[in-house]
């Protein structure tokens, strides 16, 4: 409960967040705060500096592009998203985000903290590398867009690096999306969770809970079979924790799999 | 703009602005309750699952242990004392009176913020839309029968 | 989702209380919540005082090993620092806990600290205190152990094998063991025509987890040696009985005081060893010290309900479904240190046959040591874990004899007409209707259109169950049950206390020996008060909380073990009925009558059929304590009155470990419908009904919430919450993201149903019943069983606790867990 000494700053603009979180190695930034408070709290990890980036109003905000893409603010919170008309554009994005624990982190917790913190058991690194997100991360040598595929790089390890930024998600425009989970009871955290997509062609499938990153699958088709071939092949080494065991969670994620996909294809 | 370790903040509660000198690490649920001396607010875990401590920061409902005081510079926060005006219940604490929607009380000014919160946006809302708004607050005495009757009684 | 309450047509009131209606029995508004809602409720952590120093405990991360050396010298050197303690200074200036069982547990040695050794993760090793709170954890962290690891032991069944010995001076991890022996077990056995044999059944460990956790704020009085206490533990009285001998102090030296208390559950009984570490710290620092216990710490190192396996289970059953009784070896894991325990291995008994007419019960019981979290009497305290292995004894029975369960139930229950009915080993069970209540269980869900609902259930690919949970939750103990399992005890009987005075005002106050938690005990002692009175619940000012210093208590004060309604309220009759003599008396004196011709109503003391000859409450207080010249001399009246109620106890007969354990039974009798899905092992309760018989309501709606309560504590123990170890002994559900406590959206609609058999034995004719016996764990095994598998073909649910996976397990292999069954048939 008790935190280690820390500093802290609210810069209000990424520029200067950047030059915060370049001038100590120590330097971490803080979105909503709903998994890094916790952590400082069991004093698991201690920053030396907070960068609150709650000040930056162009990190918080979702656009809805003429073709249909959504930009949205690494700051928007899952509240935000699911009280926004223009994020119905894709609509899975709201009802993922309502699963998300209770209002209270959902008022506080971010799309662009909850991928950066790349817990393995949360719902969106999984929903985003399914439709086919784009981050843009900023640095001090300027900005890059990374897939959501290629954004995921290990346990609480993304392709921010220290002294960057996420600052944006790009969604592309779809329907045919669907999420199944099962959680440690109702809006619990997820034993397993699978996001599914049909919009783009072929379809692509999202494991989370089963590795460090969302497992990316591409079956040949939307067929049961199809789904259950591909979560097969992927041949998953699950963690176990004190609520599944590998064989457990490796046969949710072919269940899950299966229903994810036929969320989705009645939706297309 | 550089990074301090402690800091001079100023926030309204309840109406009231107070001005403190806090430690950057200080949790804004124990600046309220050690520093403000506002022990309404309770804290029941450590890991921000269980809502005792829920306050409105700017209108808007969280958990006051999962962030700093520092955070709140500048804000707005309402907390369970301020919900009742000169000694006199409002709608909400005479429904969870009446309708033994609290035992040891524990948990309840946590409950009765989210449930605050849920009534400024929805003034009718159903049976499911109250059990989801207090998802968020343990409560281990009541099994949430009475509470989730006397949000309904109090939306009426 | 709703609620529906069901009152039966006609209540079972079976004779009328001594004490006429009015009002007792309705649901007044309580007087706890103005202040609760407003959030001006006093709790431990509220408290607060000048310079006072934070504690911040250093905790072991062995679940076992020698501890080589402790240095504090960097964590005083951190500015803000006050002072420390360790184990090395508490071996010196304390004496050990006393043990409350024989040898070997009696040779235990337990202390404030861990002295040379520590036996859990998360074992108090040293104390940190600083100037903040934040500050003296960045102290706790630079205090230097060195542990040499010792190999460990974290299962009951292991740990009797004694190759790993927690504790040197008992030489064995056995706290306790005997053999219970009733009624003729070897001849049932001859006399059946089926015996049932279950191999193992495991209850498995929780606890109910209070929203607020423990911790203290400790004053010490260097001018009289005094130490105030303003804490959170539930049972101060016992509390003291284990400090005072340790810190080598009268009990007078220990002062508790508490007003709010956030929830105890059993888990704030045993805080003896952290409050005596601050009470010795704010005496060596010289300044008030606050302990707050974090929930991480509470859940890895205060306190567990009692884990018990189940091995052997013998049950004799006839041709037509009656059981004989039973046979069992019973391994009760008490974790690092017995505390309250071995009292669990007794406080079974009080149910011996659950809701039976089971004749022959042989036990074999014994409690163990292992390394880890002590346990606590979690409410249904070892009563839950026995009646859930009836009830899995009742249902396997069934499913392997093809019999309906609700049948056999009924079959094998104790009958209305044969109460108070005296159990094989000499409890009485007051009174109760166990079959109807199931009757109105049973129709709150439907049970009728029982098939239906499977039909349509399997038609949704679903698994469709029903099960029942029949408990008995029994109040008021005879603490001479502990001379049964330890002769040496001079502890039996029972007793609280109330004082009630009518001030100068003509205010009506209230103290209570008791130390509630939310019970609502200022508010139905106001009801008893005014009913006895004349006057209103609202003029009755009952003090909130408990100060020992202010409130009389007897030996047994506290709250625990669902007694209120009978020796709370049994006291605060008994004062109140002295005070209203003695105010008789006196307004006789004033008017020259006789007390005969007084009554007493609307708040005045009048003569009969006279009510222009009146004398409000305010004058009678005031003529007592400042206008009494005049009076007669002989007027023996004080306005101030003290009672102490005593159940009616015998001694019970040591040698045959037999005799009235407990004064007064309620019923739960609750029913559970869930629908898994079989592909995940996910299920949902899809209705459920609670039905509780608790004799006179003396405030319906309070009783209701303990139904609710109890049930969600229930629910969360059979679904979800767990105190699972890894190998090493670290606790792996060590707060509420791991161990997932039912939240709003997981609870079930809940139907409540009740009838009132009136309890012949207690004052009010009311049975405490806040325990609740954990029905719902019974219901929710039960109703996976049933829908696992029917006619002796499906798995066996032999754990309490089922969490998906072990669902899905079940199904998977069935074979698995049938292999723990066998039926002989003659
Ligand atoms: C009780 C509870 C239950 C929860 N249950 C769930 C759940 O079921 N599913 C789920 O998905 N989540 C859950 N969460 C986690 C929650 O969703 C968090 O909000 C989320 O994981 C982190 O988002 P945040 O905005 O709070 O980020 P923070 O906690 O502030 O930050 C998390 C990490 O990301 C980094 N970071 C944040 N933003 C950026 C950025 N823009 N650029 C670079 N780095 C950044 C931070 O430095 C930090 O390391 C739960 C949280 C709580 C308290
Ligand atoms: S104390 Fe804040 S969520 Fe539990
Ligand atoms: S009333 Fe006790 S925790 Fe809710």
């Amino acid at each position: 409960m008790l935190l280690r000494e820390v500093e802290y700053a609210r810069p209000a603009s990424v520029q200067e967040a950047l030059r915060l979180l370049g001038a100590n190695d120590g330097a971490r930034a803080l979105a909503g705060g709903q998994t890094l408070i916790n952590v400082m709290k069991a004093r698991a990890a201690s920053p030396d500096v907070l960068v609150d980036l709650a000040d930056i109003g162009e990190l918080r905000g979702i656009e809805l592009g003429s073709d249909g893409t959504l930009e949205i603010g690494a700051m928007t919170t899952y509240s935000d998203i699911i009280g926004s008309a223009e994020a119905r554009a894709r609509p899975i994005l709201g009802e993922v985000c309502n699963q998300i624990a209770d209002v209270q982190v959902r008022n506080r917790g971010t799309m662009g903290g909850n991928v950066c913190s790349n817990d393995p058991t949360n719902h969106l690194p999984p929903l985003l590398v399914a439709i086919g997100a784009t981050m843009t991360i900023v640095g001090q040598n300027g900005e890059r867009s990374v897939p959501a595929e290629e954004f995921f790089l290990g346990v609480y390890m993304t392709a921010v690096g220290p002294g960057e930024l996420l600052t944006k998600i790009f969604v592309p425009p779809g329907k045919g999306d669907g999420f199944a989970s099962v959680p440690i009871g109702k809006d619990g955290t997820c034993i397993v969770n699978v996001a599914a997509s049909l919009d783009g062609g072929a379809p692509r499938l999202a494991i989370g809970c089963v590795d460090a990153v969302p497992v990316l699958l591409r079956p040949d088709s939307a067929e049961d079979d199809a789904v259950r071939a591909a979560v097969r092949s992927a041949n998953l080494d699950p963690p176990w924790d004190v609520h599944a065991s590998a064989d457990y969670r490796r046969h949710l994620a072919e269940v899950l799999a299966l229903r994810a996909v036929a969320q989705a294809a009645g939706r297309t | 703009m550089e990074a301090v370790s402690r800091k001079t903040i100023t926030v309204g509660v309840n109406g009231e602005q107070y001005e403190r000198e806090v430690d950057a690490r200080r949790l804004l649920i124990h600046f309220i309750r050690d520093d403000l001396d506002l022990t309404g607010s309770h804290i029941g875990c450590d890991t921000g699952n269980c809502g005792a401590c829920s306050v409105l920061l700017d209108g808007t409902l969280v958990k006051s242990c999962m962030m700093l005081a520092v955070q709140a510079d500048g804000a707005k926060i309402e907390t369970v004392e301020g919900l009742a005006s000169e000694g006199e219940l409002n709608g909400l604490q005479q429904a969870f009176s009446d309708h033994h929607a609290l035992q040891c009380g524990y948990c309840t000014p946590g409950m009765l913020m989210s449930a605050t919160a849920l009534l400024r946006e929805n003034s009718s809302p159903s049976e499911e839309e109250i059990r989801k708004a207090i998802q968020g607050n343990i409560c281990r005495c009541t099994g949430y029968v009475n509470i989730v009757e006397a949000i309904k009684a109090a939306a009426q | 989702m709703t609620e529906t309450t069901v009152t039966p047509e006609r209540p079972l009131v079976v004779e009328e209380g001594d004490v006429k209606p009015g009002f007792i029995g309705q649901s007044v508004p309580r007087k706890e919540d103005k202040r609760l809602v407003q959030g001006e409720g006093v709790f431990f952590d509220d408290v607060k005082r000048h310079e006072m120093g934070y504690v911040h405990f250093v905790r072991s991360p062995y679940a076992h090993a020698r501890i080589k050396s402790v240095d504090v010298s960097k964590a005083l050197e951190l500015d803000g620092v006050y002072g420390t303690l360790t184990g090395d200074e508490v071996a010196i200036l304390t004496d050990p806990f006393f043990e409350l069982s024989t040898p070997p547990g009696a040779n235990i040695k337990d202390y404030a600290l861990a002295v040379g050794r520590v036996r859990h993760v998360g074992d108090p090793v040293a104390a940190v205190v600083a100037r903040t709170r934040e500050l003296a954890r960045d102290a706790a962290e630079l205090v230097e152990v060195e542990y040499e690891p010792l190999p460990h032991v974290l299962d009951g069944e292991e740990s009797l094998k004694d190759e790993v010995v927690l504790h040197e001076d008992a030489g064995s991890n056995t706290v306790w063991s005997g053999v219970f022996d009733w009624g003729d077990f070897d001849a049932a056995l001859v006399d059946a025509d089926h015996v049932v044999r279950i191999e193992r059944l495991h209850f498995d460990r929780f606890s109910s987890t209070p929203l607020e956790c423990s911790g203290c704020l400790v004053e010490y009085n260097r001018g009289t040696g005094q130490w105030t206490i303003h804490g959170n533990h539930q049972m101060p009285g016992v509390g003291a009985i284990w400090m005072a001998p340790a810190l080598r102090v009268g009990i007078d030296k220990l002062r508790f005081v508490s007003q709010d208390i956030g929830g105890g559950f059993g888990n704030k009984i045993t805080l003896h060893p952290q409050y005596t570490a601050c009470c010795l710290l704010a005496r060596k620092l010289n300044r008030p010290v606050q302990w707050t216990e974090w929930r991480t710490d509470q859940h890895t190192a205060n306190t567990h309900g009692n884990e018990r396996t189940f091995l052997d289970v013998t049950v004799p059953v006839k041709a037509d479904g009656t059981m004989l009784g039973f046979s069992v070896r019973a391994i009760d894991d008490c974790g690092a240190f017995p505390r309250y325990e071995p009292l669990g291995c007794i406080i079974w008994a009080q149910v011996t046959p659950g809701c039976y007419r089971w004749r022959n019960v042989r036990v074999d019981f014994t409690q163990v040591c292992t390394n880890k979290s002590p346990v606590a009497p979690n409410r249904g305290y070892s009563r839950m874990q026995h009646l859930w292995l009836t009830e899995r004894i009742v249902d396997i029975v069934a499913g392997e004899l093809g019999l309906d369960p609700i049948e056999v139930r009924k079959k094998n229950y104790v009958k209305h007409e044969e109460f108070p009915y005296e159990t094989p080993n000499g409890c009485i069970y007051d009174s109760g209707d166990y079959a109807r209540c199931l009757d109105i269980a049973l129709d709150l869900v439907g049970y009728d259109s029982l098939e239906e609902k499977r039909r349509e259930a399997e038609s949704r690919g679903k698994l469709f169950g029903i099960g029942i949970g029949s408990t008995l939750d029994s109040g008021t103990n005879n603490f001479g049950q502990s001379m049964i399992l330890n002769p040496e005890l001079q502890f039996s009987g029972n007793n609280e206390v109330a004082t009630v005075k009518l001030d100068i005002f003509g205010e009506i106050v209230v103290t209570l020996g008791t130390v509630p938690q939310g019970q609502g005990h200022e508010t139905t002692a106001s009801q008893v008060v005014a009913e006895i009175l004349g006057c209103t619940p609202d003029e009755v000012n009952v003090r909130a909380g408990h100060d020992t210093y202010w409130n009389s208590t007897a030996g047994f004060s506290g709250t625990y073990a669902s007694q209120f309604a009978v020796t709370g309220l049994g006291a605060v009759k008994g004062a109140t009925e002295k005070l209203a003599g003695e105010m008789r008396q006196l307004a006789a004196a004033v008017f020259g009558c006789s007390p005969d011709d007084i009554e007493l109503v609307e708040s005045q003391a009048r003569i009969k059929g006279n009510p222009e000859a009146a004398l409000p409450f305010m004058a009678l207080g005031a003529i007592l304590n400042a206008n009494n010249a005049g009076l007669p001399t002989d007027l023996d009246v004080t306005l101030n009155v003290r009672h102490v109620y005593r159940p009616p106890f015998e001694k019970p007969d040591l040698e045959r470990k037999y005799g009235n354990l407990t004064l007064t039974y309620a019923t739960q009798i609750h029913a559970c419908a869930l629908e898994i899905d079989a592909e995940t092992g996910v299920y949902e309760i899809v209705d459920y009904a609670a039905v509780d018989d608790c004799g006179n309501r003396i405030h319906p709606q309070i009783v209701e919430g303990q139904v609710h309560g109890a049930t969600a504590q229930a629910l969360g123990a059979a679904t979800h919450e767990i105190f699972t170890y890894d190998e090493e002994g670290n606790l792996l559900t060590p707060n509420f993201y791991d161990y997932h406590v039912p939240h709003a959206l997981d609870m079930p609609p809940m139907k409540t149903g009740f009838i009132e058999s009136t309890s012949p034995f207690t004052p009010l004719g009311a049975k405490g019943m806040g325990e609740g016996g954990g029905a719902g764990i019974h219901a929710v095994c039960a109703a996976l069983q049933n829908a696992l598998g029917r006619r002796g073909e499906g798995p066996i649910v032999w754990r309490s606790c089922n969490p998906y996976e072990s669902v899905w397990d079940l199904l998977q292999k069935p074979e698995e867990t049938r292999k723990l069954v066998s039926v002989e048939s003659r």
